[in-house]
């Protein structure tokens, strides 16, 4: 997989990974927002469930 | 004032800019063993807290002139693998081993690299706390800070080491040779040394060691984060006149490690957060975060760094469970951390970085082949001599404490102060033999 954006140094400016390809940019982003967006739902669900317990006395 | 003079004024500048630059890189690097010191001292039990604090002191003290007598020679003689080449400015008795007002750069140079040094030995120590002899550590320190990891520094961070000339290796932060190869290198001493007494059960479970003070090692994972700018600003190289570049001479921005250290960080922690809920690993989660993009700092899209710091954050409770399973008692998860994170860091570059072409136009190009042989070298530069060397120290009694004295802790047995004298006497007895 080739994600350099640059063949050579001479001249380069944007030289960061997959900079000429929107959709790796694309996916890149929508995975960063699932993982945030996940794990806060994640950590609601295991909130829910600790007080659940901490109320039952378990 | 002439334009002869005013181009001398403006390079003096530079210099001098130079020399500021890694100063301030070099006192914050300090503050990494600031870090070290608290995390140890917080995941050792009270009858331990001052000697896991002594042991980290000395490793740092005994780098500094080790470091200076063969450690930088290494570094300058050693790119081409095994045979040195002439570096005799890195001899200790150079012109430019001292004051000298014609060289700005070597002491500078020589002192954040010996702050990488140091690193490298807290890395091990934390691993071995409660049960090492002080004597047998400082030997194993020295061999990784002022040896081992220098030796990989000169194969695979430097302009020419021979891992990116014949094998395109890139590594910004100092992933393998720093973390890789300490990781490694505590992992072969782990296994000669041997569990505290008490970690593990004859039915092959275990019983945690809880630290005295998990807000101490807290802070101290905290600190060590903050030292890590310093640690990273000192991959970059000022040029003064020109673009600044990384360790292998490719131009990069200081910017760029501002964007993905921050990203890896983030992902780091919620990573280790998502796994475990538990703040030790968090803080951990986040070092291993940015251990994890540390490769690729200059080059990443930083959501990618994210991605990557994220999955770093979410492995490293795993692989500690790992080691566990098979018995071997890394005391504060720095196999995980450093070494599991470090690979994954090498690994994570080649798959996502591939492609970027060396400085020299006739090097091989970053490519996954060449990131996964050059993680073996660094794992096994570092296990090797730490495995070896550990035997041979356990083999004439100078690896381990005597078992009345680790169960009477190591403060008691050999220090002449407490850690907290009006709190009473550390329980001695809390953690009895299991095997």
């Amino acid at each position: 997989m080739d994600s350099a954006p640059i063949d050579s140094w001479e001249g380069a400016e944007v030289i960061f990974t997959f900079a000429d390809n929107p959709f790796a940019i694309g996916l890149f982003l929508v995975l960063m927002v699932a993982v945030i967006v996940g794990v806060i739902g994640a950590s609601a669900k295991h909130e829910n469930e600790s007080f659940r317990k901490a109320e039952k006395g378990e | 004032m002439d334009a002869e003079a005013l181009q001398a004024a403006i390079d003096m500048m530079n210099v001098i800019n130079m020399e500021v630059y890694y100063w301030w890189c070099i006192a914050l690097m300090v503050i990494i063993h600031a870090g070290f010191l608290a995390y140890e001292m917080g995941a050792s039990r009270m009858k331990n807290a001052l000697a896991s604090g002594v042991k980290n002191i000395l490793a740092f003290a005994f780098l500094i002139p080790t470091f200076y007598l063969f450690g930088w020679w290494i570094y300058l003689a050693f790119p081409n693998g095994f045979v040195p080449v002439a570096a005799p400015d890195g001899l200790p008795w150079a012109a430019a081993m001292g004051p000298n007002l014609a060289d700005n750069a070597t002491g500078i140079f020589l002192g954040a690299f010996t702050l990488f040094a140091a690193t490298t030995a807290s890395i091990m120590s934390g691993a071995v706390i409660e049960r090492i002899r002080v004597s047998g550590f400082i030997i194993l320190a020295i061999l990784l800070g002022a040896v081992v990891w220098i030796l990989g520094a000169s194969w695979g961070w430097h302009p020419e080491g021979w891992l990116t000339t014949e094998l395109g290796f890139h590594d910004f932060g100092a992933a393998g040779c720093v973390h890789t190869v300490a990781g490694f290198f505590a992992l072969g001493v782990l296994i000669n040394l041997g569990p505290r007494i008490g970690r593990f059960n004859a039915d092959g479970s275990h019983n945690p060691i809880p630290g005295h003070s998990v807000p101490m090692t807290i802070i101290g994972l905290m600190l060590i984060i903050v030292g890590f700018f310093g640690f990273l600003g000192g991959c970059a190289i000022y040029l003064g006149s020109d673009q600044w570049v990384n360790i292998f001479g490719q131009p990069m921005t200081l910017s760029s490690i501002a964007f993905n250290t921050l990203m890896g960080f983030g992902g780091g922690i919620i990573g280790a957060f998502l796994v475990t809920r538990d703040p030790f690993w968090m803080m951990s989660g986040a070092l291993a975060g940015i251990i994890s993009a540390a490769s690729g700092l200059d080059l990443y899209y930083p959501p990618l760094a994210f991605l990557i710091g994220f999955i770093g954050g979410c492995i490293i409770y795993p692989a500690n469970a790992l080691i566990e399973k098979l018995r071997i008692d890394d005391a504060v998860g720095a196999f995980a951390v450093h070494g599991v994170a470090g690979v994954w860091s090498m690994v994570a570059l080649g798959i996502f970085a591939a492609g970027y072409p060396q400085i020299n136009a006739d090097w091989p190009a970053i490519n996954l082949g060449g990131m996964l042989v050059s993680a073996a070298v660094m794992m096994a530069l570092g296990f090797i001599p730490g495995y070896v060397v550990s035997a041979i120290l356990k083999a004439v009694g100078l690896l381990r404490v005597g078992g009345k004295a680790e169960i009477m802790g190591l403060d008691a047995a050999e220090l002449p102060i407490r850690p907290y004298p009006e709190a009473g006497t550390p329980s001695a007895h809390r953690h009895q033999p299991a095997e």
